[in-house]
């Protein structure tokens, strides 16, 4: 009989599919092997770093038997203090989640019908290969684009466009907090400025949510100065966690310029501003004065909705604990298109108190090629070395979202970033020429940028869409390819350069073996397409062993000491400010631009935009029916990632739109009814939670829920997903606006 | 029943319950075959497949069509019926629970160990159900029955069920004639066969 072949074949090992024992291949003959060796009860703890977020805490990894049982903070980092958060503790069910993507897969049905087949990762390079290759003859390599939420898998992922000869490589960080990038960069000349939340007396947060939105470093910091006494004042139209700390101030969302131009106005009528530090470091002082006086408390009230008293009791409040004081330049999406001139204003009103390089205000973060130029600090510059790659082809055309073009805003937007919801424009209307294929790496564009629905058009219009990640995401879903990335905590990469007040190196080292054994590390899916591809000599590094060791080489750090480490700071180095001791001390390292002044006034931002020094535009308010629709971050999930980790989404499956019970009365609403947001265009199904801890003309949601892709089971069809109702405004500075939308809502 | 017939009974579930391949797939026909022969009552799941077999001849339409539902059931994101025993003992629903270490120190003190090629985790009903095919190939019996006592038979009661009420077919149909299988062993007390 036919069929005593196949499986008699199969079953002796004499058929197509034979392996040593017989059957499947599945198993071999124990051998030597003792089979008490597997019951062995082994425990062991690797450092490590976590990457349920983009924060990349250190972590102690305890394994045991082989299997991540528990995971804690670094004991030896202070910054954390050996505690992780919520999210943190939850790698392990993202780990062992029958949910994850395990082969790469490709597509077989339409678009977005869910329709794959799996197959080997071979098949899956050369599919990738031929269509982009494909792409570039016909549309040119700039027809690529790539996203992917920043991290150090950039070198990588962005390898395979830049060597394609594409210009449009993107970060997520438009849709983060890139109007602060901006903002940095064209006052300082750099971005790599932090607070001193720990040290500071007073903070005053302007939507920002360090109980929520957490960063553990800095939410421990921040909860340092309150117990030891630090007043916080939040300006927020919602009643965040954070509020719940300190002064609530629920602003009307968009006005919070205003509340910060009012504060500059008060400071120069009262005298309450550092002179010194003005006329030392700063330049286009005077301008900034002329443009906010007449910015009154009493103007302020109006825009903003807080009593004047109260503005002008904040204001001297937080100029008496200067320089220890923090005006929070924040770090979330933009609220409005001109969001950045809201983030220069709070650096112009902090360097009012000269609170740079001093404890308790805002320093640059001081990796060791930084230390090098301070005699009393060269001895800690033990800087990490590169990998070094052959120059990348020159593109033939611009970027899509025109950075670097003098005269025009894209002039300030970071290359290294871009307008990432540009990508989908320019699939759409082809301008200002289309984009073909698009890779996307542990990003997922549907929920992540706003008009959702139309990010769904754009993919429908693709040659090729390749996401790669660990589940099958919405944006996977609607993919050609998709690649299964294995965890953090089964990978090892590129050590990290995470320096603060001194140098601080981390590590990122495979916990334990791969669950799903023919899920890769980014690093090894890009160098193999690569190679694949025929651009392997941008990946010249045998393994990560090796590139980390080419990394640590200058340092004199070993590989084995910094796994056994984990985590690695200039022993006997202090937190180093540069003003601490010397009020006048140079800056001219901390600045880098070409004036070596704090550029109050940016000749930059001038060409780029014709606000040289921040103004003030008044953006609509809701009129009466109608809510100003607002978003913001959970303790327990992050952003777009990890809505269907299991134990997170156990905590949190689905979110609620806030509403104020004067306004829930006024729509004869109540707690927990279903109902329809409705923004013009598009509309959601959800459901209410009616609270006083927002404004009556505002309502809110919680970001990251409403997921379309069946195959996050968890996730699927719960809550709102914000995105979905406003619609995909481009700001100034490339990026994604959040708070200007107006919505009505109705019981469904 | 003889003992090449145990092991293929089990070999051909196995081959199934892998992840799709040209293979079993196109010998889909032939393990129908067996299993109408040698498993009474289940004329209809037997019509069923032979439907699918019609309908999507040997090659690459079939594959594609297995793999249809072959991973939404089993592999990816929603896993209607997933296919580790570890999910359904306990700890939260997640993979490499203590069931795949209890039954890979089953395999291993069997004789058998999980090569590094086969890149499944040791409680893939599929490794079970082919474990029992070499098991029942040489005639360790009592190892068979233990391992289906212990193992393999409350693993079945959790995703079988699961499976068949997938309506996905040919993986229902199976998942049906598969139950069918081991009720019967169950009425016979004969866990073997
Ligand atoms: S903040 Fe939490 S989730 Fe983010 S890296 Fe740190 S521990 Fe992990």
């Amino acid at each position: 009989m036919k069929r005593r072949n196949f499986l008699k074949g199969v079953l002796y090992g004499t058929g197509a599919t034979m392996a040593i024992a017989g059957g499947f291949g599945t198993f071999n003959k124990l051998g030597s092997v003792k089979a008490e060796a597997i019951g062995e009860d082994l425990e062991t703890t690797v450092f490590s770093s976590c990457e349920m977020c983009r924060n990349q805490c250190p972590i102690a990894v305890k394994v045991k038997d082989g299997k991540v049982v528990k995971i804690d903070g670094h004991p030896d980092d202070a910054a954390f203090g050996g505690v992780i958060c919520a999210r943190g503790n939850a790698g392990p069910s993202l780990l062992y989640d029958p949910q994850r993507i395990k082969k790469p897969m490709i597509r077989t049905g339409e678009r977005g019908e869910g329709k794959f087949k799996e197959v080997s990762w071979d098949e899956a390079y050369t599919y990738i290969s031929d269509k982009l290759y494909n792409v570039k003859d016909q549309y040119g390599g700039e027809a690529i684009a790539l996203a992917s939420r920043k991290g150090p898998h950039d070198w990588f992922f962005r390898s395979i466009g830049k060597a394609m000869g594409s210009p449009n490589v993107f970060s997520h960080e438009a849709t983060c907090p890139m109007t602060r990038s901006v903002a940095l960069d064209t006052t300082f000349g750099n971005e790599a400025i932090a607070a001193d939340y720990a040290n500071t007396k007073y903070l005053i947060s302007i939507g920002r949510n360090w109980f929520e939105g957490i960063h553990v470093a800095q939410t421990r910091a921040v909860s340092k100065a309150l117990s030891n006494g630090a007043k916080l004042v939040v300006l927020d139209p919602r009643f965040s966690i954070t509020a719940s700390k300190g002064e609530w101030l629920p602003i009307k969302a968009t006005t919070d310029l205003a509340f910060v131009m009012a504060m500059a106005n008060i400071m120069i009528d009262e005298n309450l501003y550092d002179k010194n530090f003005i006329s030392q470091y700063t330049e286009g002082f005077e301008k900034w004065a002329e443009e906010v006086k007449d910015k009154t408390p009493e103007w302020a009230e109006k825009e903003t909705g807080i009593s004047k008293e109260k503005i002008i009791r904040i204001t001297r409040e937080f100029a008496a604990a200067k320089p220890q004081a923090i005006l929070d330049f924040g770090w979330r999406t933009a609220y409005t298109p001109n969001d950045y001139q809201l983030r220069r204003a709070i650096l112009i009103v902090n360097m009012m108190i000269g609170n740079l390089e001093v404890p308790g205000g805002y320093y640059r973060t001081k990796p060791a090629n930084f230390l090098k130029d301070f005699p009393d600090q060269a001895v800690y510059a033990k800087g990490l070395g590169n990998i070094t790659q052959p120059s990348f082809p020159k593109a033939s055309q611009g970027r899509i979202d025109g950075t670097g073009v003098k005269g025009t805003p894209g002039q300030i937007i970071p290359a290294y970033d871009g307008a990432v919801g540009k990508i989908v424009e320019s699939i759409l209307t082809e301008e200002p020429y289309p984009i073909r294929a698009w890779l996307v790496h542990r990003f997922n564009p549907y929920i992540s940028l706003t008009e959702s629905p139309r990010v769904l058009e754009a993919f429908k219009k693709l040659d090729l869409l390749v996401t790669c990640d660990v589940y099958m995401t919405d944006t996977a879903y609607f993919s050609d390819v998709v690649l299964p990335e294995c965890t953090y905590l089964e990978r090892s990469e590129p050590i990290f350069d995470m320096s603060g007040l001194t140098p601080k190196y981390v590590i990122r080292q495979a916990a334990v073996p791969l669950v799903y054994s023919d899920t890769k590390p980014y690093w090894q899916i890009y160098k193999e397409l690569g190679e694949k591809m025929g651009i392997g000599d941008y990946f010249e590094f045998k393994d990560m062993e090796d590139y980390m060791s080419q990394q640590l080489r200058p340092t004199g750090i070993t590989l084995d000491k910094m796994k056994e480490m984990g985590v690695w700071t200039p022993p006997g180095m202090n937190a180093f400010y540069v003003r601490a001791s010397d009020a006048n001390a140079s800056l001219d390292n901390v600045l880098s631009n070409h004036s070596k002044k704090i550029e109050i006034f940016s000749v930059d931002v001038e060409e780029a935009t014709k606000q040289g020094v921040p103004k003030y535009i008044s953006h609509p308010q809701p009129e009466e029916g109608k809510f100003r629709f607002v978003q913001g971050k959970v303790a327990v999930h992050t952003n777009a990632g990890t809505a269907n980790v299991p134990i997170l989404n156990e905590l949190m499956p689905t979110n609620t739109l806030w509403m104020n019970p004067v306004s829930c009365t006024k729509l004869g609403l109540k707690d927990e009814d279903e109902i329809v947001i409705a923004s013009g265009l598009y509309e959601h199904k959800g459901k209410i939670k009616m609270t006083e801890g927002i404004r009556p003309d505002t309502v809110f949601c919680y970001h990251g829920f409403g997921r379309v892709s069946p195959e996050l089971r968890r996730a699927f069809g719960k809550g709102i997903n914000g995105n979905h109702l406003i619609p995909n405004e481009i700001g100034e500075v490339g990026n994604t606006v959040t708070s200007t939308t107006f919505v009505t809502v109705r019981k469904a | 029943m003889d003992k090449s017939m145990i092991a293929e009974l089990y070999l051909s579930f196995a081959a199934v319950f892998h992840r799709p391949n040209p293979d079993v797939s196109d010998h889909l026909e032939e393990l129908v075959d067996l299993w109408s022969e040698v498993i009474p009552e289940i004329d209809e799941a037997v019509q069923k497949l032979a439907t699918f077999c019609r309908e999507f001849p040997p090659g690459e339409q079939r594959l594609n069509a297995l793999w249809e539902h072959y991973i939404p059931l089993f592999e990816t994101g929603e896993v209607e019926a997933s296919p580790y025993a570890s999910v359904y003992s306990g700890e939260k629903g997640l993979v490499l629970g203590k069931e795949a270490f209890n039954v890979q120190q089953f395999y291993a003190n069997c004789g058998y160990v999980m090569g590094e090629k086969s890149g499944e985790l040791p409680d893939h009903l599929a490794v079970e159900l082919e474990f029992c095919a070499l098991l029942a190939r040489n005639g360790q019996s009592e190892a068979l029955m233990e391992f289906q006592k212990k193992h393999l038979t409350p693993f079945l009661k959790s995703i079988l069920p699961r499976i068949k009420n997938s309506d996905r077919p040919v993986y229902s149909d199976i998942a049906t004639i598969l139950e069918i299988r081991q009720l019967n062993l169950q009425k016979e007390g004969d866990f073997v066969g």
